[in-house]
C-alpha cells in the first residue's frame, strides 16, 4: 500500500516536472516601435479601467529602476562624502587646504599630517589600551548577555516579569542618571563591604580598566539591556524541540546552551559582538566619567584639537581655528576609525545578511 | 547518594535563576543601587567630602531651582523636545523608504547595503561630531558647495518648480529644518533601516503572490500589505528613535547635565536627569499606548 502511494506520488511529481516549462526562452529583441505597437494591440480588447491599470504599471516598471538608481546613488554619495573628504584631507598638505582649485585630489601627497596626529594622540599606546578594554569587554559582555538572554527566553521562574522589567529599564534609563553613583562606587571601592572596616581605606579604581570590565563581566556594560533583549528574542525564535531532544539525551541546561543553542544563534552572536565593539570603541560619555586621562581612542579624539595645538604649536592656547587644524583633525579621525572599518569590511557579509535572522523581527 | 526530589519543572526554574544570576548581581551594584541613590540625590544637596558624598535633605528644592532658576535647562528641554518631534517622523518615513529600496533586487545591492549600514559603525562616536562640524563650519571649497546643495534655497526652488508659491514662513522654516540636513538624517537612520529590512524580509511570499494575482499596484501593495506587516516594527523604531535622540550625548540637555555634574552639583544634576527621564517616559508611554491600537500582529 505504502509503496504504491509512494510510486503514485513519484509519478505525479514526474508529471509535474514534465509540465513545467524547461526554461523560458528569451524573447527576441524588438525595436521600440514594435514594442509600442504590441502594447497597443494588447490594450485593444480591454476595458478602459484595465487599460489604465496596464498603462500605469508599464510606466512604473520602466521609470522606477531609473529613479531608484538615482536615489541609491545620491544617498550612497551623502554617506560616503565625509569619508572620501576625510581621506582627501588627511593626505593633503595644509597649504593646499585653501586652494579653491583643489576639490578632491591634492597636488602632492603627504604623510606628515598622519604622523602628527599619531604623535598627538600617542596613537599606538592608546590603541593598545583601547583594544584591551574594547575587545575584552565586548567578548565577556556578549557571553554574559547571551546567558542572561537565554535564561529569560526559555525558563519559567517566579518573578521573571519583574526581573525582565529591570532589563527594559536598563534600555530606557539614560546613562547619566546612574553615572554619579557608579563613579562613587568605583572611587571608593569597598570589596565585600568589609575592606574599609579592616584597613580604614578605600580602593580607588578610577582610571583603571576595571571600571569598564566589572560592568561588562556582569552583563551591565554599555547598552547591555539592548543586547540581553536581542538574545532573548533570538533564543525564543529557535525551535523548542532542539532542547527537548538534548534534555532527553541527558544534557543539563548549561550543556544544552553551549552545545545546541549557541551554534544555532551564530548570527546573533556576531551582530551583538559587532555592535558591542562599535559602542565601546565610540563611547566617550561613560568613559569621561571614569578616566581622567585620555585613555581611549574616543577620548583622545574628543580632545584632539587641544592636544594637536600642543604638539604642533607647542601651546594649548594658540589661537588657531578648527578650520586651520582640519587636515590634522581628519587624519586623526581616519586612523581612529580605520580599525572599525577594517572589521566591518571583514564582517559585513555576515552582518548585512545575518541581521534578518538575528531575532529582531520577533520583538 | 540520595537524589534530591524536585520536579522537572521546578529544577528548570532553578536553572533559570542560575542563568540570570550573574547579570542580576551586576544589576544590583551597577544599576539598581545607583538608580535608587541618584533618586535620593535629587532631593538632597550633595557635596563631595574626602571619602564620601555628604547629603543634606532639601526636599524639592533642586527641582525648583532647575526649572525656575537655571537659565538654560528649560530652554534646552524645549529645544530637545521640539527637535525630536520634528525628526522622529522623518527618520521613520525615510528609513522605511530606504529599507524598501534596498530590499529590492538590483545590481550593486550588496554594495549599497554595506554603505547604508556604515553610519551604524561611525555615527555614535566623536568622529561623527568632527565630520558634521567640518561640514558646517570648515568653509573649505568642497564642503561649502556640498552644504548649499541641501540648503533652504534648494527647497524653495524645488517647490516653485513644482508650482507651489507663497507658502507661509512657518512651513518653509519647517521644511528647511527637515531637509536642511539630509546628511544628519541619513546618518541617524542606520539601526532603523536594519530593523525595517528585517521586518520586510519577514513578509510571507504568499502575501506577495496573492497581491500580484489580484492585480495590486506597487502603491496599493505598499499601503495594504507592506505597511501592515511592518507596523510592529514601526513601533519598535519609534521607541528606539526617541530613546536614541533623548540619550544622545551630543544633545543640549545631556550636555547641560554633564556640565552641572562636572561642577560637583550632584543633587541638581540628578534632579535634571530624573525630570528629563520622566518626560521621556511619559512621551514613550503615550506613543506606545496610542500605536499599540493600530498595529497589526500576524499571529
Amino acid at each position: 500500500m505504502a509503496s504504491e502511494a509512494y510510486k503514485n506520488n513519484n509519478a505525479v511529481s514526474g508529471l509535474l516536472n514534465k509540465i513545467k516549462p524547461k526554461k523560458q526562452e528569451k524573447e527576441p529583441k524588438r525595436s521600440r516601435k514594435e514594442e509600442k505597437a504590441r502594447f497597443k494591440k494588447r490594450l485593444e480588447n480591454l476595458t478602459p479601467a484595465e487599460q489604465k491599470y496596464l498603462k500605469r504599471k508599464r510606466a512604473f516598471d520602466k521609470g522606477w529602476p531609473i529613479l531608484r538608481a538615482l536615489i541609491v546613488f545620491g544617498l550612497c554619495f551623502v554617506i560616503l562624502y565625509p569619508l572620501l573628504y576625510m581621506v582627501s584631507a588627511a593626505f593633503r598638505p595644509q597649504a593646499e587646504m585653501n586652494d579653491p582649485t583643489i576639490i578632491w585630489l591634492p597636488r602632492s601627497f603627504t604623510m606628515s599630517n598622519i604622523n602628527d596626529a599619531i604623535r598627538a594622540m600617542d596613537f599606538w599606546n592608546t590603541l593598545k589600551r583601547t583594544l584591551f578594554i574594547n575587545i575584552g569587554c565586548s567578548v565577556v559582555q556578549v557571553v554574559t548577555c547571551a546567558l542572561t538572554g537565554y535564561g529569560f527566553a526559555r525558563f519559567n521562574f517566579k518573578g521573571k516579569t519583574a526581573f525582565f522589567l529591570v532589563v527594559v529599564l536598563m534600555i530606557l534609563v539614560p546613562s547619566q542618571i546612574i553615572l554619579i553613583p557608579q563613579y562613587a562606587f568605583f572611587r571608593y571601592f569597598n570589596p565585600l563591604g568589609i575592606y574599609h572596616l579592616i584597613t580604614g581605606n578605600y580602593i580607588n579604581l578610577i582610571d583603571t580598566p576595571l571600571t569598564m570590565y566589572m560592568p561588562a563581566i556582569t552583563a551591565n556594560g554599555i547598552r547591555a539591556g539592548l543586547f540581553i533583549f536581542l538574545f532573548r528574542q533570538s533564543f525564543r525564535g529557535l525551535p523548542k524541540e532542539l532542547e527537548d531532544a538534548a534534555a532527553l539525551d541527558g544534557c543539563n541546561p548549561l550543556r544544552t546552551f553551549t552545545q545546541v543553542m549557541v551554534p544555532n544563534a551564530g548570527s546573533t552572536f556576531l551582530t551583538v559582538f559587532l555592535f558591542s565593539i562599535v559602542w565601546y570603541w565610540n563611547d566617550y560619555y561613560v568613559s569621561t566619567s571614569f578616566f581622567t586621562k585620555n585613555s581611549t581612542i574616543a577620548l583622545e579624539l574628543k580632545n584632539l584639537s587641544t592636544t594637536l595645538k600642543i604638539v604642533i604649536f607647542g601651546n594649548a592656547d594658540t589661537a588657531v581655528t578648527v578650520r586651520e587644524l582640519i587636515v590634522w583633525m581628519e587624519s586623526g579621525c581616519l586612523i581612529s576609525i580605520l580599525p572599525l572599518l577594517v572589521l566591518y569590511a571583514a564582517l559585513q557579509k555576515y552582518f548585512t545578511e545575518g541581521i534578518a535572522r538575528s531575532g529582531l523581527t520577533g520583538m | 547518594m540520595k537524589k534530591l526530589n524536585i520536579s522537572y519543572e521546578k529544577r528548570k526554574g532553578l536553572y533559570g535563576y542560575g542563568f540570570i544570576a550573574i547579570w542580576f548581581i551586576g544589576a544590583i551594584f551597577f544599576f539598581i543601587i545607583p538608580i535608587v541613590k541618584s533618586f535620593i540625590y535629587s532631593f538632597n544637596i550633595v557635596t563631595p567630602e574626602d571619602s564620601r558624598l555628604s547629603q543634606v535633605w532639601a526636599g524639592i528644592e533642586n527641582y525648583k531651582s532647575i526649572f525656575l532658576v537655571d537659565p538654560k535647562y528649560r530652554q534646552y528641554l524645549v529645544q530637545v523636545l521640539r527637535d525630536t518631534a520634528i525628526q522622529t517622523p522623518i527618520i521613520l518615513v525615510f528609513s522605511l523608504f530606504v529599507a524598501i529600496v534596498i530590499n529590492q533586487e538590483f545590481r550593486g545591492r550588496a554594495f549599497a547595503r554595506s554603505v547604508f549600514f556604515l553610519p551604524v559603525i561611525i555615527a555614535t562616536g566623536p568622529v561623527y561630531a568632527i565630520i558634521t562640524g567640518d561640514i558646517e563650519t570648515s568653509g573649505s571649497a568642497s564642503a561649502a558647495q556640498f552644504t548649499t546643495m541641501f540648503s533652504t534655497d534648494m527647497v524653495d526652488e524645488l517647490l516653485e518648480f513644482i508650482g507651489v508659491y507663497g507658502l507661509s514662513d512657518k512651513f518653509t522654516e519647517f521644511m528647511s529644518e527637515a531637509t536642511g540636513d539630509i546628511l544628519n538624517l541619513v546618518w541617524k537612520c542606520g539601526i532603523q533601516i536594519i530593523v525595517f529590512l528585517a521586518a520586510l524580509q519577514g513578509i510571507p511570499p504568499s502575501a506577495k503572490e496573492v497581491a500580484s494575482i489580484e492585480g495590486a499596484t506597487a502603491w496599493e501593495f505598499f499601503w495594504k500589505v507592506t505597511l501592515s506587516y511592518v507596523s510592529p516594527m514601526i513601533l519598535v523604531n519609534f521607541v528606539y528613535t526617541i530613546i536614541d535622540t533623548f540619550t544622545d550625548p551630543s544633545n543640549p540637555v545631556m550636555g547641560r547635565i554633564h556640565d552641572i555634574q562636572s561642577g560637583w552639583e550632584y543633587g541638581k544634576a540628578a534632579a535634571m536627569a530624573w525630570s528629563y527621564f520622566a518626560v521621556v517616559l511619559v512621551i514613550v508611554g503615550v506613543i506606545f499606548a496610542l500605536m499599540n491600537k493600530i498595529i497589526y500582529y500576524d499571529d
